[in-house]
Parts: C-alpha cells; structure tokens; sequence
C-alpha cells in the first residue's frame, strides 16, 4: 500500500513537470496557433540554468553558485525567456511548418551544444549533485517527494492560472485573433508579429521552469535528457488532452505520461518471462495504438476547446 | 541396518521434497531497466537476455534461500524519464530490493540519485562507463548502493604512463584528439606521468579528420621530447606519426588502444614503428570466461560476442550471490553482502548452476567467497568500480605482438598507487 502511494507520488511528480511545459506549449500552439517543435531545447535551457545556479562549484566547469532553490527557478525562466526572445526575432517572420522545421533544429542545437560545451554544461558527463530542496526539510524518501509533489502542484497552479487569466484578458483574445486570421487581427490595428513573439516567450518561460524543476527533483541533468522524443512527447500529451484547454493540457499530461508508464508494468506482468525481452517493442506498439485509438475517438483532444461567443451575441441556440 | 537406510532415504526425499516445494513457494524479484527498444535497442535485447540467462541458471542451482528469483525486466526505451519511472516502479510496486541497470549512463545515473539512493536499493548496472559516477561516489553521494561490472576508462591512462616510464622515458610530448574521450585521457595521463616519475614537455589537442597536423606536431616538437603518447583514432593518427618522423620526432612512441589496428600500421609503415608500444584491454585468461562462453553458446546458438553480456552475467550473479549471503534480502544487506561475496581472499567459485549451488553451500556455511565470473574476479573498489585486465603490445616485424599482460589485481593496483 506504501509502496503503491509512494509510486503515485513520485509518478504525479513527473507527469505534473511535464504539465507545467505542455501548459507552455498549448499558449504558443493551443491559442497563438505558433508551432514550436523545439520544446526539448526550452526545457532544456531551463534545467541547465537551474543546474548551474544551484548546483555545487566544480572544477573545470563553470557555475556551481549554490543559490537558493527559487532563485533558480526564476533564474531558469528568465534564461529560457531571453533565449526564446533570440529565438523568436530571428524566427519571427516563419509561420506554420517554417517555424517548426526552424525550432526543431534549435532544439538540436540547443542539445549539442550541451554535449561539447563541457565548460558550461559538463559535456557527455552532465552535471551531479543538483540538491533537491526537500531534503533537508524532510526524512526518507516518501515524505521527500511528498512534498516535492506540493511544491510542484502549487508551481503548476500557479502557472495554470497565470495562464488562464492570460487568454481571458483582451490580450489573450488578440492571441485567438491571430491564430484564425491573422490578416483579419491587423487589419483590427493589432501587430500580430510582437504579440506572437510574446506568446512565444512566455511559453518557453513555462518550458524552462518545467526543465528547471526536473533538474531539481532528479539531481542530475545530461544532455540525453533533452532529446527530440521529449518534444514529441509533449506534443502528444496537449493533442491527447485537448489544445487550447488548459485544462485539457493538464489531463493530457497525466494521462499520456500513464499510458506511457503503465503500458510497461502490464507489458512486464503479463509477458512470460522467456520473451520479456521482446516486451519493449509490444510496449511501444501499445502507447501508439491508445493514442491513435484516443484521437480517432476524440480528435479534438479529451478536452477541446471552450467555444466563445462574446457575451454581447445572442445566445446560438436562438 | 534397514532402518538406518530408510532413515537416509527419508531424509534424502525430505530434503528434495523440501527444496522443491520451497523453490515453488516463494519467489524473490529481481528488477532489470535496460533499454530493449529504442536507438539501443538491439544491443539491450541481447543484454536483457543475458541477464535472464544467469537468473536462469541460478534457479537451476536452487534460487536464492531456496526461493525462485524472478526475473522483472522494464524497457528505459533509452531515455533518462522512462528509465526513472521503471525503476520507481519496480521498487514501489514489486517489491525489487536490487536493479540491474541501466545502459547508457545518462539512464543509470538519473536512477541511482533518484530511486536507487533515496530508497536505499542496490544498483549493479552492466554497462555505463561515465565517470561521473566515480566523481558521485568520492563525494559521497551513493551510499555505496552503486556498483557496475564494466571496466571504467581509468586504467588507459594508467597503462600509457606505466608504459612511458617503465620504457625509462623522461620527457614525453602528448597529442590527444579533441574530444571528451581524448582531453579526458590526456589530462588524466598528465597526473598520473608526474605520480610515475616522468613529465610532459607539451600537450596538444587536435580536431578531427584534417588534411595535416603539421601546425600541431610542431608545436609538440617543441621542447625536446624524448618520447611520444599519442592519443588517436587510426586515420588521424596515421597522419600524425607520419609527419611527427618526417619531421624528426623520435620513434619512440606510446599509442592507445584504439591504435591497434593494422589500418594505422599499414598507413605509416610498420617498419618505423618498430619502437612502438601500446596497451590494450585484455580478455582474462580464467576458466570461468571459457565456460561461461561455451554455456552461452549452447543456450543461445551463437558465442557472446557484443557489448555487455559478460558484464551482465557477472551483475546479476553478484547480486543473487549477496542476497543468498544477507540474512533478510534489503538493498543495504545486498550492498553489503557484495564485496562478501567478491572477496580476494574468499574460496574461488565458478560461473553456472554448479558454481553457484558450490557458492550456496560455502555461503551456507558461513565462509566467504570469492565469485570468479564471466569477466573475471571481481573486485570492486571503495567507489563500486571494477578493472579488467591489461596487455602490453608491440610490433614485431609486421607482426603484432604481445609484450605483457597485467592481471586485474595488477591493474588495480596501479590505479591504487596513482590515486594516493
């Protein structure tokens, strides 16, 4: 019983983290319409802000300030802020396609840098000893992550309503604007390249602080852990969970990420042993047959899109 | 008479009977996280594979306390996320007190700080060689529940000025290719040459796959040096020696492993390397090695050729070997119990079914042994790292020759006397 509670804490930590950028994701797609295929490189700018500010000085590597727990979070934000404001000027001309072809190699780049810039990121060898803030505050492994779990919720609360007022706010409706007729929202006065370039920030914001906490709760951060299927896994959980619903985004973390770990512990439980090996390969035919059966199902996600009408219209039903 | 034999009888089909209905009775888990899909996912199958090979074999001999060990395997899919939640969830939800695993080192690390150390549970992988492992464990953040079956990258450095000094070598030039393998060695060979008794003249790295390194070889002419440590892959380094003796460097040359190769030899000509010496790794030359290798070929229709298969059988036995020597099986008994059962001075067993029911019985009688396995003797270090043995080479001719061979005692032994 322990140990299921225990599981669920340390799996609601992960697929929560996960939330946190798939809420980023869904203001940069889910409302502004802005495709970034690069969400990986975001988080992973995030975790190694994180890393290098509060992680412990080392030689030959530069960083390891030892700052407080929130100062990386905010320091990893506003990392990931500035390099999606570089980013998005030199991109903020390409819509659609161009802008994914254009972010998936940065997230590329972003990776490879973090593999041969030994002197800022430790290289192939990555950074240890990234202090999780809980261990001092508690004793043994559950209560740890407990309370990890509560930093998380309200980190991910946080962002979940931010982000809510956001796309409520005039602003946020400029943001629908620009994703259905872009020529339609200037022709309004509206400049739908700087307001896209803001959506674009301040999702990747959501990304770093995602990378950041992932950092923290696993104590080691490697350039592996920012490779292309992490973008993609994201991606997943906002189309299964309903794009341009935060809620949505939020179910659709928990459950992809379900999918994605359960199908292992039924894979390992009823495979015979003899072709456990084999298992691998039925795991990953059963995560693409749920998703693909979920989004024949609902191909608007579990949750889609709130319809709007403004409150000034008559209702539609008249 | 009679009744004496019926006694012995009886006890005899106790005892079978005992161990049989036992052996049905009670399983013990065993976790494995290896990558069998995903970009390793060939290489991890076959790992995978082996691991239940040796579980296999163990249960043969009677399992653990008299218990069936089962084997749970979880699929990384190579990535760091997937791994940490498989070993989550093999230790909260079966129960596993000890993981095999994982591949990569980016995998295995994430686990051991987040699941393996917190829930304090031992953790043998097959196959990662970072050394930030190494780095963890000195400062002290494993609580000894790391171990891995893979010889590190430690010892090359250790051969190469071994080999410098012992050729009496006073001033050596090193030029080491610009990679995180390369700076790597080179800076290590840089500590470990002054701890010998030799000195560097200069370092040079140099970038891959250039047209000519002279600028480079110039520069480590510089200087006088009486000897050469070159770290190299074959093409690269063929270019380099060659313009290192045209331009009037000394033949007296250190290569590393990756040199042995006749592609380098042919490409500068063996007859100027006739002064060579290198170091490679070398199989061990133990029984247990060949009749692992003969068992795995008559289990699997092909010899154990491949990365990790060796070192998976040695992980997994080591662990079932120290949860039969732990009174209850917790990860921190099994941690404790390997170097138990992994000791120098232990009585020798043996790979397969009658090696460990021989282990079982030392272990039963309260002895200490000493696990001689696919790899080899196992003896790992205060950090949880083991050594693989080391050959000496050099040319003869065109011929490739073998000028010593260092046991893996000898190779720790060195390392021992280079670290302090």
């Amino acid at each position: 019983m322990i140990g299921l509670v225990s599981y669920l804490v340390f799996f609601l930590i992960l697929s929560l983290i996960f939330g946190i950028a798939v809420l980023g994701l869904n203001l940069q797609w889910g409302f502004t319409g802005l495709f970034n295929a690069g969400v990986a490189g975001f988080i992973g700018i995030g975790a190694y802000t994180m890393a290098i500010l509060t992680g412990p000085s080392r030689d030959a590597v530069f960083g390891g300030f030892e700052l407080p727990f929130v100062i990386g979070l905010i320091g990893a934000m506003v990392v990931s802020g500035i390099a999606a404001l570089a980013v998005g000027i030199v991109t903020h001309k390409l819509k659609h396609e161009y802008l994914a072809v254009a972010t998936f190699g940065i997230a590329v780049t972003i990776q490879l840098v973090c593999l041969n810039w030994e002197y800022l990121t430790g290289g192939t060898l990555g950074l240890i000893g990234i202090p999780n803030p809980t261990k001092d505050l508690a004793e043994g492994p559950l209560a740890q992550n407990a309370l990890f779990l509560c930093i998380v919720i309200s980190l991910g609360l946080i962002t979940f309503i931010a982000i809510e007022n956001i796309v409520k706010s005039p602003w946020g409706r400029m943001l629908k604007a620009i994703r259905e007729d872009e020529i339609a929202s200037s022709s309004l006065g509206k400049d739908p390249a700087r307001i896209r370039l803001e959506a674009f920030v301040l999702g990747c914001m959501a990304m770093g602080l995602s990378g950041a906490l992932y950092v923290s709760f696993i104590g080691y951060v490697s350039p592996w852990d920012f490779l292309p299927i992490l973008t993609f896994q994201i991606w997943t959980m906002l189309i299964v969970g309903g794009s341009a619903n935060n809620r949505g985004a939020l179910l659709g973390a928990l459950i992809v990420w379900g999918v994605w770990t359960m199908s292992g512990y039924v894979i390992s439980n009823v495979v015979p042993s003899e072709i456990q090996a084999q298992g691998g390969a039925m795991q990953a035919i059963l995560i693409g047959l749920i998703l693909v059966v979920m989004l024949l199902l609902r191909p608007r996600g579990l949750i889609g899109e709130e319809l709007q009408v403004s409150r000034h219209a008559r209702s539609l039903n008249d | 008479m009679l009744k004496k034999l019926s006694l012995a009888a009886l006890s005899v089909a106790a005892m079978s009977l005992g161990t049989g209905a036992l052996a049905s009775d009670c399983t013990i888990k065993l976790g494995a996280v290896l990558p069998v899909s995903g970009p390793m996912g060939q290489v991890g199958e076959r790992i995978a594979n082996t691991g239940q090979f040796a579980v296999d074999q163990f249960n043969e001999a009677g399992g653990v306390k008299g218990c069936k060990v089962e084997y749970v395997l979880r699929d990384t899919q190579g990535q760091s996320t997937v791994g940490v939640d498989a070993a989550k969830s093999l230790v909260d939800l079966e129960g596993v007190q000890a993981l095999i695993g994982a591949v990569s080192s980016g995998v295995s690390l994430p686990i051991l700080t987040s699941v393996a150390v917190p829930s304090k549970i031992t953790q043998v992988s097959c196959c990662s060689s970072s050394e930030s492992f190494t780095a963890l464990a000195e400062e002290g953040k494993t609580d000894g529940f790391w171990f891995r079956t893979y010889a590190t990258n430690r010892s090359q450095s250790a051969m190469g000025a071994y080999l410098t000094t012992k050729s009496g070598f006073k001033n050596t030039a090193v030029i080491y290719v610009n990679t995180d393998f390369g700076v790597g060695l080179a800076k290590r060979f840089e500590q470990d040459i002054a701890k010998l008794g030799g000195s560097i003249s200069t370092m040079v790295a140099y970038n891959e796959s250039q047209q000519s390194y002279r600028a480079e070889v110039t520069k480590a002419l510089q200087g006088n040096p009486d000897s050469l440590f070159l770290v190299a892959f074959p093409v690269d380094g063929a270019t380099i020696t060659r313009e290192w003796l045209a331009l009037g460097g000394t033949d007296n040359l250190i290569v590393n492993n990756s040199l042995r190769s006749d592609d380098y030899f042919q490409a500068v000509g063996s007859k100027y390397l006739q002064n060579l010496q290198g170091y490679d790794s070398a199989q061990p030359r133990l029984p247990s090695v060949a009749s692992f290798n003969e068992m795995f070929e008559a289990r699997f229709d092909g010899p154990p050729n491949g990365p990790g298969l060796h070192s998976v059988y040695d992980a997994v036995s080591v662990v079932l070997l120290a949860m039969e020597a732990s009174g209850d099986i917790t990860g921190t008994n099994i941690r404790d119990n390997i170097r138990a059962v992994t000791s120098p001075d232990g009585v020798e067993v043996v790979v397969g079914p009658e090696g460990f029911k021989k282990a079982k019985e030392l272990l039963a009688a309260g002895k200490t042994i000493r696990y001689v396995g696919a790899t080899g003797a196992l003896s790992f270090d205060k950090n949880g790292d083991v050594q693989a043995p080391k050959m000496t080479w050099k040319l003869d001719g065109d011929k490739n020759v073998e000028t010593g061979y260092m046991s893996t005692a000898e190779v720790a032994e060195l390392i021992e006397k280079l670290d302090n």
